[in-house]
């Protein structure tokens, strides 16, 4: 019997968050569907004209994939919170650090990409202007994960309350702030024709400014919500 | 060094208070575990035998006083105290999508490699054979606390830390559970355990909280 | 040093030191408060520009100024708790919290009074400090909200001492997107011209008295609400029940 390597524990922490989502296939489904759902509101809500439409598409898309993403995140460690897997996962002799990664990671290719994919279809069908699309799609694919890892303290912080869907909101809102910007500005940069490097560096510090600091405190939050 | 490991404690516990909303849980507590040694803790409910159970895994950390492991300070050295240490709560651990064996590979797999056939045997020697396969949903209360055990056969761990582990168990579980119990213990391992049943063991330590 | 920061964490002590204090904090926060509101909204000369609104400026930028040291400071405070678990620092960053919103709020409400009378709106997204101010607000909010929301009071110290750390990061974040994100939607806000720039000494003198007013204030209701919070928590304890006999 060997102990195992950290990198062993990470991928099987992400395999077995994996199976689970596979086995529970609302969980993939649901934010994406809500995603598809709000964005196809707004032509409703506010115009069907394209002209109009166009302008607030990056905007649309972001806030809608921001929402799926924020109601996507509960089902991030309750379900482990509520059946004691969440336990085992702190007594590990591994920094937690990578194993929540790994569940971050896990979560977002099952909520968060689905939505990413997608995303083209909706920017065409919200007249976003065809220059923008690769753009819109590379701003998701950097912005999801961040919003995810910045989700995950939030519902770490909250995973042992009964009524959490509306705290776990006013947290994690205000945080995804700079994320939005982030996104949006890049789009509608590239709807003016400008230069997208500094942009998508912006985006590419948040991801990695993300990636190292926030499972810190989500394992942080975690220690002291199960304890 | 394992020479040196067998006359060492493992765990001793040195003036522990814990209080909560400002009552005493338990206070002053001595105890030093040896190695082949089964300490069963009891008190009546509210007590804090969970509590006592989740400093020594390091579940909670709102206590004072020493502890140490191998005669080091607890708090330097929980890495080593995690890599040797099982621990099952009164929430088993046990995904209920999962099958028995998909929950097996992930919580031992988190510190032990282990192959499909170890699991499966363990799960035979736990008396879940033919279950191995189905979603743990379908499983009763009982079954579920079985498939958390079957983690007794698989790690090697040193320390197990076992909270209410007899509650859903039928008889013959119960049997099952005390053998391994002992065998544990026989083999130099450390159990801390709580439970109302009366344990019929020969290395027998008694923790009474009151 | 270390049996200083150990005495500091004592609430006891800190009680005791703050009953000696307070009494010249409080007066000095009264002459203050009184000599700049009286200066501020009585006798200082309208601008040229802004005519009498720079009256509510004053009291704007000195409470815009305090309410800014609110995330820091709980943000210290919270890694007190988290790392030396100093119970002190947890009851200071409880009632930092609100209070830190109602400054926020204030800021917002001056903000927004000052831009009625020069921008004719209540309300200006082009400028940058007014959206920063008012995700800085919702952030206060949400540890208020953690607070509550977390009944075992070990935990929501704890949970709030991280949330008030990843919120002070945050708040920096905001403050620069903002900024990014205000100069490249509005190439010119009316704000770029105004606001301060076109006052005179006097106006900075009065803002300096009631920046300190204000930071007093703060610093007295901040210490007043500890006070409480840690007769409160030691209740049971000889030195709090000695204290209640003689009162």
């Amino acid at each position: 019997m060997d102990q195992v390597t950290t990198i062993e524990a990470f991928t099987a922490t992400l395999k077995r968050d994996l199976l689970v989502a596979y086995k529970r296939k609302n969980d993939i489904f649901n934010p994406f569907m809500f995603f598809l759902i709000v964005c196809s509101l707004f032509p409703i809500g506010i115009s069907p004209d394209p002209a109009r439409l166009g302008e607030i598409a990056s905007g649309v898309l972001w806030i809608s994939a921001l929402l799926a993403s924020l109601l996507a995140m509960d089902s991030l460690y309750r379900n482990d919170f509520e059946d004691g897997s969440l336990e085992q996962l702190l007594l590990s002799p591994h920094p937690l650090y990578f194993l929540v990664l790994a569940k971050n990671m896990a979560h977002w290719l099952v909520s968060g990409l689905p939505v990413v994919i997608v995303s083209p279809l909706v920017a065409y069908m919200l007249s976003l202007p065809d220059d923008a699309y690769w753009v819109m799609f590379l701003t998701l694919l950097l912005g999801t994960p961040i919003l995810s890892l910045l989700g995950s303290i939030g519902v770490a912080l909250t995973v042992g309350l009964g009524s959490r869907g509306l705290i776990l909101a006013v947290i994690t809102l205000p945080m995804s702030v700079p994320v939005l910007i982030a996104g949006t500005l890049t789009v509608q940069e590239a709807l003016n024709g400008a230069s997208l490097s500094g942009y998508m560096a912006v985006l590419g510090a948040m991801f990695f400014g993300s990636l190292t600091l926030a499972p810190l405190a989500s394992a942080t939050a975690l220690r002291i919500s199960v304890t | 060094m394992a020479q040196e490991r067998e006359i060492q404690n493992v765990l001793q516990a040195e003036n522990l208070f814990c209080e909560r909303d400002n009552r005493v849980l338990f206070k002053d507590l001595n105890f030093t575990a040896h190695r082949g040694q089964v300490i069963q803790i009891k008190g009546s409910n509210g007590s804090g035998k969970t509590t006592l159970l989740r400093i020594l895994c390091g579940l909670n950390d709102a206590f004072r006083g020493e502890l140490t492991w191998f005669s080091k300070p607890i708090q330097d050295h929980w890495e080593d105290v995690r890599s040797s240490l099982i621990y099952m709560g009164h929430r088993v651990g046990v995904n209920k999508v999962l099958t028995p064996h998909e929950n097996l590979r992930w919580s031992v797999g988190l510190s032990t490699s282990v192959i499909n056939e170890q699991i499966d045997h363990a799960l035979g020697e736990m008396g879940l054979r033919g279950f191995e396969d189905s979603q743990c949903f379908t499983l009763s209360a009982g079954q579920q606390q079985r498939v958390s055990l079957s983690r007794l056969l698989l790690n090697k761990s040193l320390l197990w830390v076992l909270d209410e582990p007899f509650t859903t168990l039928d008889q013959e579980g119960v049997n099952l559970l005390e053998r391994l119990l002992s065998q544990h213990a026989n083999k130099g391992g450390v159990v801390f355990v709580t439970t109302h049943h009366e344990l019929l063991l020969p290395n027998l330590t008694l923790l009474d909280l009151g | 040093m270390w049996m200083w920061f150990a005495k500091l964490g004592s609430p006891r002590w800190f009680y005791e030191i703050s009953t000696k204090w307070l009494p010249w904090l409080a007066s000095a926060m009264c002459i203050l408060m009184i000599v700049g509101i009286v200066w501020a909204l009585l006798f200082l000369p309208p601008d040229y520009q802004q005519s009498f609104t720079t009256r509510i400026l004053v009291i704007h930028v000195a409470v815009a100024g305090t309410s800014l040291a609110f995330f820091p400071l709980m943000a210290v405070a919270g890694t007190i708790t988290l790392v030396w678990k100093m119970k002190l620092a947890d009851m200071v960053a409880k009632h930092a919290a609100p209070l830190g919103a109602w400054f926020s709020f204030v800021t917002l409400a001056t903000g927004s009074l000052w831009g009625s009378v020069m921008w004719g709106t209540w309300w200006e997204w082009t400028d940058a400090r007014l959206v920063s101010m008012l995700f800085q607000f919702f952030l206060l909010l949400s540890v208020v909200a953690l607070r509550s929301a977390i009944e075992d009071p070990d935990k929501s110290a704890k949970a709030c001492a991280l949330l008030s750390i990843v919120g002070c990061i945050n708040v920096v974040i905001i403050k620069y997107s903002v900024e990014w994100w205000n100069v490249l939607h509005q190439p010119s806000s009316p704000l770029s011209t105004s606001n301060g720039s076109a006052n005179g000494p006097e106006f900075w003198m009065a803002t300096g008295v009631m920046i300190l007013a204000v930071y007093l204030f703060f610093i007295v209701s901040l210490t007043l609400a500890t006070r409480n919070e840690i007769l409160q928590r030691e209740r049971r304890s000889q030195w709090v029940q000695e204290i209640v006999r003689t009162s």
